[in-house]
């Protein structure tokens, strides 16, 4: 399940992270210091999420935002959404982590490349302004079954993928494949019918 | 396979869940920049951007602000675009120096010509397509590591400062098992801080991440102080 009491919302806001993004791509250290008091809390929060452990949460959120620091001239002030960008290196960060400790390594540095590109982080902002994420998703999230809402833990939390989660939970991997999709669908129709309402 | 056979696997891929061979798949479309991926994708992103918000909340210790502000307070102005700058003009000073050998005794070109030989292997690795080009920083150190498959290219600032009688020692870190020792180097001072452009040449097969400890003169054989540069790679 997850976790209960979930107050988190993403404060994804326009104008002042295209602000930030400027800023940053100047080298402002002054600059970091905003963005860590900006995603800082939440980007913690899901690497722990995922670790559960301080120290090592600690690290890899530093490389997070080393990451982002030295990757920050290919993002689009304009169009980029910096707060999706970072979370998603942090989880990136945290799972290829549990996933280098328990010695399942099969991602590579071109994969993680790939996904944290900045360039498929853009033109968020129109979706996701004003939009109380935290409430949004804890509500879709109930509306999934638990088979659904356990591949979705094991997916965001722990990172399996879907054959291994076909091995864990002793399901066909066309299951499995049915319900991420099921679950993937319910969450994007509820953050839809939000962002739309 | 095509964008239709991969649409429904966008969020999955988004969630770095997706299996073989929809994983590559996705990510060769996206190399190329494939539009219809690209859109499905970022589509994807957005809920599991939004999954973020189901964390739990849990406050980072004041230090973590700290460790994070200092990484760039400290950054030079030009970071390290002096590298391919530096690489050349020593480079060039040798070429020179091997040059006209009568203004230069024989342990000074023969010095020159280890550097030649070290420049050669350090461009070898960093021109390695399939090489690793990994960046880290902490209070103690920041710098650059970038690994090919035979050998490392450490570049590093902020050393701390050793005893004349302790080196830093590299060492390569597998998925599992024992570290493996990769070479000793020592820093040198440039701008008031300790620095080293220290090249290992050797397989690199299996290491999951590169790491410097000191350690007495000489080396050791297995770490004896706690790693002050972890770089995964």
């Amino acid at each position: 399940m997850f976790f209960p009491g979930l107050i988190l919302a993403l404060e994804l806001s326009g104008q002042h992270d295209e602000d930030l993004a400027r800023r940053l791509q100047r080298r402002e250290p002054e600059a970091m210091k905003d963005l860590y008091d900006r995603y800082g809390k939440l980007a913690y929060s899901v690497v722990l999420a995922v670790v559960r452990d301080a120290a090592t949460a600690e690290d890899l959120v530093q490389e997070t935002f080393l990451r982002v620091w030295n990757r920050i001239q290919a993002f689009e002030p304009g169009r980029g959404a910096l707060g999706p960008w970072l979370l998603a290196i942090a989880r990136n960060r945290a799972i290829d982590h549990v996933r280098s400790s328990s010695s399942k390594m099969d991602r590579n540095a071109f994969e993680l490349d790939v996904r944290e590109h900045p360039s498929l982080f853009v033109d968020m902002q129109h979706e996701v302004e004003n939009t109380d994420y935290a409430r949004i998703i804890r509500s879709a999230i109930k509306k999934l079954n638990p088979n659904q809402q356990k591949v979705i833990e094991l997916a965001y939390y722990e990172g399996l993928s879907q054959t291994e989660m076909a091995e864990r939970l002793g399901q066909p991997l066309g299951t499995i494949k049915t319900w991420v999709r099921a679950a993937l669908g319910v969450l994007r129709e509820e953050l839809g019918q939000a962002v739309a309402a | 396979m095509t964008c239709e056979e991969l649409r429904g696997d966008y969020g999955a891929w988004a969630l770095g869940i997706a299996d073989e061979p929809e994983r590559s798949e996705i990510a060769a479309h996206l190399a190329r920049e494939c539009p219809a991926c690209t859109a499905g994708v970022r589509s994807a992103m957005v809920t599991t951007a939004a999954m973020s918000g189901a964390v739990a909340e849990n406050n980072p210790p004041k230090r973590l602000r700290r460790r994070i502000v200092s990484m760039v307070e400290r950054e030079p102005k030009r970071g390290f675009a002096w590298l391919p700058w530096a690489i050349s003009a020593a480079l060039a000073i040798a070429l020179v120096s091997i040059a006209i050998p009568g203004r230069r005794d024989t342990q000074a070109i023969l010095a020159q010509q280890r550097d030649m030989a070290k420049l050669n292997q350090a461009l070898s690795i960093l021109n390695d397509p399939t090489a690793r080009d990994v960046t880290f920083g902490d209070p103690a150190a920041r710098g650059r590591v970038v690994v090919s498959p035979s050998g490392v290219v450490l570049i590093a600032a902020h050393l701390p400062k050793i005893q004349d009688n302790q080196t830093f020692e590299l060492w390569l870190l597998p998925g599992s098992g024992d570290p493996k020792p990769a070479g000793t180097f020592r820093g040198e001072t440039i701008s008031n801080s300790s620095s080293a452009v220290y090249v290992y040449q050797g397989s690199t097969a299996n290491a999951a991440a590169v790491a410097v400890t000191v350690e007495p003169e000489g080396g050791s054989p297995h770490p004896t102080t706690t790693p002050f540069i972890v770089s995964k790679l």
